[in-house]
């Protein structure tokens, strides 16, 4: 069996609804483009929780990082259009953060 | 009967495309000059069919359905959907129904259950050595995708045994035809982790002092070392595959470039085929 632990790394749990919305967002430039102009009307059509809902409205790296794939994820921020350095930042700050939690776990 | 002639490996990060212009010079002419390389030995092979294997990057498949490994079956395949991949001269790409078939036939035969496809989109993990290797007009293209992207993964050593096979598959192929295989994604790298940017290279040089030296102690290194780094590393799995099909033989780096503004540490080879045991 594989050993060794992974450095930083957040545990693979899927939320579904936020992966589908996400996996929907890259795969669909034109549905990219309507998000970009109105987010609030395309987060209407997926069953998010609403606590998993604020998350995305507040670009809160550190939350979604924890509930999609990371592949998704950066995909996702790019359509959104934010800033590469910044999303380097905060998933960055996200891992540290994890890493310390589990520290004190 | 088919041949097996030539065994490739090739990183395909993104940015290589997307980023290219704000890559630095030396590291543009290395990359230009490994891809260019690779792509005159897949050429200079001459195959007539060129079996692909990479990792779907969430364009075919999605978390409701995602098999470990899916062989595409299709007479055409569609070309890259990224819109940064619009100049990527493949719009539809030829398949070769008749030998994904059989390679689908003997993976049953041998205790693998590949999921298929008949209709495959070829993202740019496919795109991105062909295209960068220059090959155009493009042979006919047997894609494999592998999970590399999705944790739980395919174990290593299941896919050194699915080269094993493949090479098998070819071997027993009725029609007289020659048979490459390409394997991409590598080396290391993270993307949407932490760790994204981060380049090891020493796991990469000592991964590529593995496959040089041909035995068992680079499945043991890649099980002990894989959890523990970024996860675009995975895609090293494919490279397994080539590997089991080279006969874990044979290993030849054609260039290495740690390059950070592509976010890879981007590995490049091929296996010779006539190497002694």
């Amino acid at each position: 069996m594989p050993s060794g632990h992974a450095r930083g790394k957040i545990r693979p749990m899927r939320d579904y609804w936020l992966s589908k919305l996400f996996f929907d967002l890259q795969s669909s430039p034109p549905l990219g483009e309507e998000y970009r102009a109105d987010r609030r009307k395309i987060l209407d059509r997926y069953q998010l929780r609403p606590e998993v809902r604020a998350a995305v409205e507040r670009d809160d790296v550190a939350f979604l990082a924890a509930r999609v794939n990371p592949y998704l994820l950066r995909f996702y921020f790019v359509v959104a259009g934010m800033p590469e350095a910044e999303f380097l930042r905060k998933v960055r700050t996200a891992g540290a953060a994890a890493a310390a939690r589990s520290s004190h776990g | 009967m088919a041949e097996l002639v030539g065994v490739y490996a090739s990183s395909h990060a993104p940015l290589i495309v997307r980023g290219w212009k704000d890559v630095s010079p030396r590291n543009q002419q290395d990359l230009t000059r490994a891809m260019t390389e690779l792509g005159r030995r897949i050429k200079g092979a001459r195959p007539d069919v060129l079996i692909e294997i990479s990792p779907d990057h969430w364009v075919n498949f999605f978390i409701n359905n995602l098999p470990s490994i899916c062989v595409g079956m299709g007479e055409e395949h569609e070309g890259p959907a990224e819109p940064w991949m619009k100049e990527c001269p493949y719009k539809k790409i030829a398949g070769h129904p008749r030998l994904a078939h059989h390679i689908v036939q003997t993976a049953l035969e041998h205790d693998f259950e590949p999921s298929m496809s008949h209709h495959l989109t070829l993202d740019h993990g496919f795109c991105i050595p062909l295209w960068r290797g220059g090959l155009d007009p493009l042979p006919p293209i047997v894609p494999i995708i592998f999970n590399d992207i999705e944790p739980p993964f395919p174990t290593v050593r299941r896919c050194l045994r699915w080269g094993t096979m493949l090479a098998e598959a070819i071997r027993s192929y009725p029609e007289d035809i020659r048979v490459a295989i390409l394997a991409t994604g590598g080396l290391s790298h993270s993307i949407g982790e932490p760790t994204m940017g981060e380049i090891d290279e020493p796991f990469d040089r000592e991964c590529i002092r593995h496959f040089e030296k041909g035995d068992d102690s680079l499945i043991d290194f890649l099980n002990e070392r894989l959890p523990t780094i970024g996860n675009g590393a995975s895609e090293i799995r494919n490279w397994i595959a080539a590997h089991g099909a080279a006969g874990k033989r044979g290993f030849e780096l054609i260039g290495y470039c740690n390059c950070p503004e592509v976010y890879v540490g981007c590995g490049f080879a091929s296996w010779n085929l006539g190497a002694a045991a």
